[in-house]
This record gives C-alpha cells, sequence and structure tokens, in this order.
C-alpha cells in the first residue's frame, strides 16, 4: 500500500479522540485503590491488635515504606504511558526506595517476640500464604494499569511493564499488611518481596505484547 | 494534530502528508532502504493509533520522533531476526547467449557496409540518436543520412536472406 492510500484511509472517517489526561487516571487508580481497601477492611480482615501496632514504628516503617514504592511506581507508571515520558528516573527512584526500606528494616525494633532459628523467623508456610495473597490483591490494580498501558502509547513498553508490575506488587503488598499479623521484618523483606516478584515478573514478560505500541 | 483531535480530517490527512515525509527522511538515515517504506507505515500508524496522547503543551515533533524511534527499534529487532538467504554457487542467471551472438551478429554485417552508412545505422537505429543529430556528427547532409539509412538497411536484409547462418 503506498504512503498516499494509507494517509488517504487513516485521515477519511476520522472521528474526534478523548485527550488523555493523567490526572483522571490517577483519579481512577485512587477511586480503584480506596474500595479495595475499603472492600478488604470492611471484611473484617484487619489485624486485631491493628491499635496497638499503628503507634510501633515497625508498622510506621512497613506501611510508610509501601505506600512510597505504591506512590513511587504508580507515578512512574501513569507517566510513562505517555511517549514523551520515559520511565527510567522512576524506576531507579524505585530502586533506591526498596533499598532504603530494606536498610531501615534492619534497624527497626520488630516489637514483639521474634523466633530464634532462621527458619522459624522466614515461617516458609506462612511465607508462601503471604506471597500468594499479595499477588492476589495484586490484581485490581495491576488490571487497571495495564488497562491503562494499552489505551496509553509507551515507547518505553519494557520499562512501563516493570513499573506497573511494581505498582500492582507493591499496592499488593500495602493491602496484606493490613492483615499479616507479623512483625519480623526479615520475614517482611522476604515474603512480601517474594509477592512483589511474582506480580513484578509476569508484568514484565506479558505486558509488554499486551499494550505494543 | 490538536485540529485531528477534535476530527478534522483535512487537516490530519495535510499532517500525515508532511510526518510521512518527515519519517522518510528519519528512517533514510536509520535503516537499509527496503525497510523504510514498511517502517514509515508503521510510524504512521502508530502515530494514528495514539493521537490522544498528544499533548498540545509539548512540541508535536518531540511527541513524534519518541514514536519513530520506537519504530526504528522494533524495525532493528525484526531485521535481526529475519534469517539471511544464503548465496549459493548455483545461483540461476539468466542466458545472455542469444544477446551476445546477436551482437557479434550485427557487428560483422555493419562491417559489410559502406563506412558511412554503418555509421548513420549506429547513431539513429541502435543509440536513439535524431537525424539532425546524426547529421551533425557525421557531417553529412540529412537527405544523405536518410537516404544512407534506407541503403544500408535494405543491404543488411539482402545479406541476412542470403546467409542462412545469421538467422
Amino acid at each position: 500500500m503506498s504512503h498516499d492510500r494509507l494517509i488517504s484511509e487513516l485521515s477519511s472517517h476520522l472521528t474526534p479522540v478523548r485527550r488523555r489526561n493523567m490526572a483522571r487516571e490517577a483519579a481512577w487508580l485512587v477511586g480503584l485503590g480506596a474500595l479495595q481497601l475499603a472492600v478488604f477492611l470492611g471484611s473484617g480482615l484487619m489485624r486485631p491488635d491493628m491499635g496497638d501496632a499503628a503507634g510501633h514504628p515497625f508498622m510506621w516503617w512497613k506501611l510508610g515504606g509501601l505506600a512510597l514504592l505504591v506512590a513511587t511506581s504508580v507515578l512512574t507508571a501513569v507517566r510513562s504511558f505517555s511517549p514523551v515520558a520515559s520511565p527510567r528516573r522512576g524506576l531507579v527512584f524505585l530502586v533506591i526506595a526498596a533499598g532504603l526500606m530494606a536498610m531501615l528494616g534492619a534497624i527497626v525494633s520488630p516489637g514483639g517476640v521474634v523466633a530464634p532459628t532462621l527458619a522459624g523467623r522466614l515461617a516458609p508456610v506462612h511465607g508462601l500464604i503471604c506471597a500468594a495473597s499479595i499477588a492476589v490483591l495484586a490484581l485490581p490494580m495491576l488490571g487497571m494499569l495495564a488497562y491503562l498501558m494499552r489505551k496509553g502509547a509507551s515507547v518505553h513498553a519494557e520499562s512501563s511493564a516493570l513499573a506497573v508490575g511494581m505498582a500492582g506488587g507493591s499496592w499488593g503488598a500495602f493491602v496484606f499488611a493490613f492483615c499479616c499479623p507479623v512483625n519480623d521484618p526479615l520475614y517482611i523483606l522476604a515474603w512480601y518481596s517474594l509477592g512483589c516478584a511474582a506480580v513484578v515478573l509476569p508484568a514484565r514478560f506479558i505486558l509488554p505484547k499486551y499494550a505494543a505500541l | 494534530m490538536v485540529a485531528a483531535q477534535d476530527g478534522n480530517g483535512g487537516a490530519y490527512k495535510r499532517l500525515l502528508a508532511d510526518l510521512a515525509v518527515w519519517l522518510h527522511r528519519y528512517f533514510s538515515r536509520r535503516l537499509p532502504r527496503a525497510e523504510v517504506d514498511d517502517a514509515v507505515q508503521e510510524a504512521l500508524l502508530a502515530v494514528h493509533r495514539s493521537r490522544h496522547t498528544y499533548d498540545p503543551r509539548y512540541p508535536l515533533l518531540v511527541w513524534v520522533s519518541a514514536i519513530a524511534k520506537r519504530k526504528w527499534v522494533d524495525q532493528l529487532r525484526a531485521l535481526e531476526h529475519r534469517s539471511a538467504d544464503e548465496l549459493t554457487d548455483t545461483v540461476a542467471t539468466p542466458d545472455h547467449e542469444a544477446a551476445v551472438i546477436g551482437a557479434s551478429v550485427l557487428t560483422s554485417l555493419l562491417g559489410e557496409l559502406r563506412p558511412a552508412q554503418s555509421q548513420v545505422i549506429q547513431l539513429v537505429k541502435l543509440e536513439g540518436y535524431s537525424l539532425e543529430e546524426a547529421s551533425s556528427r557525421t557531417g553529412q547532409s540529412i537527405a544523405a543520412v536518410k537516404v544512407n539509412i534506407h541503403r544500408g538497411i535494405a543491404r543488411l536484409r539482402a545479406l541476412i536472406m542470403g546467409n542462412t547462418d545469421v538467422a
């Protein structure tokens, strides 16, 4: 097909399009997140000692760190759906934030009884359930971000997919943190990271094909 | 582009035509010649599909070049994965034998004519010069050129008819 013919076909029957608006997309995501959190907490899944735990530095570390990861990754992902924005800087910031969170985890007091052995601290069976729960809780946010990525025009599809996966995974971990009764930073770092990775890796390899420009 | 986002097909057509020229130049510098047209059309389609993501606060060319760069990378990846045809020793080529023999026979036949005749037949009938140009090149009058061509061809015909090997 010649260029002229293609141009004629594209320009004939042209319909108006609604211009992409980042603030509107962010509002949808905030609305979805608020709804999911409300349903989750309204179902009585919040840990029973949340009142006490909320005053402890460990809980601030856990929720604050995850909230920072969620905010950074969502912002990075949504910005990257435009062809003129690169997600590289946001991804670098995400890695730094995750590293800082891990380092702070090493010094923050668990605020409770910690098992004496490594196997006891990691509690693999419970940990795997945690990781699986995080992956499931990530699905609504992941789905919405995947939809927005497909609607957008990311020219860095692989990096955008990483940011989307990270946003979904960290959101799932954030929601799960409200019900997770474990206070050991080692457990949090190991199993929450696995839960996030279970979301990030498929997103990284599937989404670029699904949302090709 | 803003008009195109509002559904103005005429403005969009002009924009795409301009972009096609720009994209052709862009890809010509970065891709093998055979890939350029495909890349231009892929980029035009991508521009069309993502026209709602153009933000008028940014220059259009920044937006287009980001899309073009992505399409360039895609095209390079496709090229990398495309298998190349191997050249073998038995590649078929057209047979030039008939043309070579024909040229040789014609040269020998022209050698049978008077130089004035073979010269103007060579110029006018084989090399495509006009009668005037042949006249000025050979110093013959136009009438003499015409006569020499006519007589030369008649002589060639007679030579061919009398020599069955030529046919």
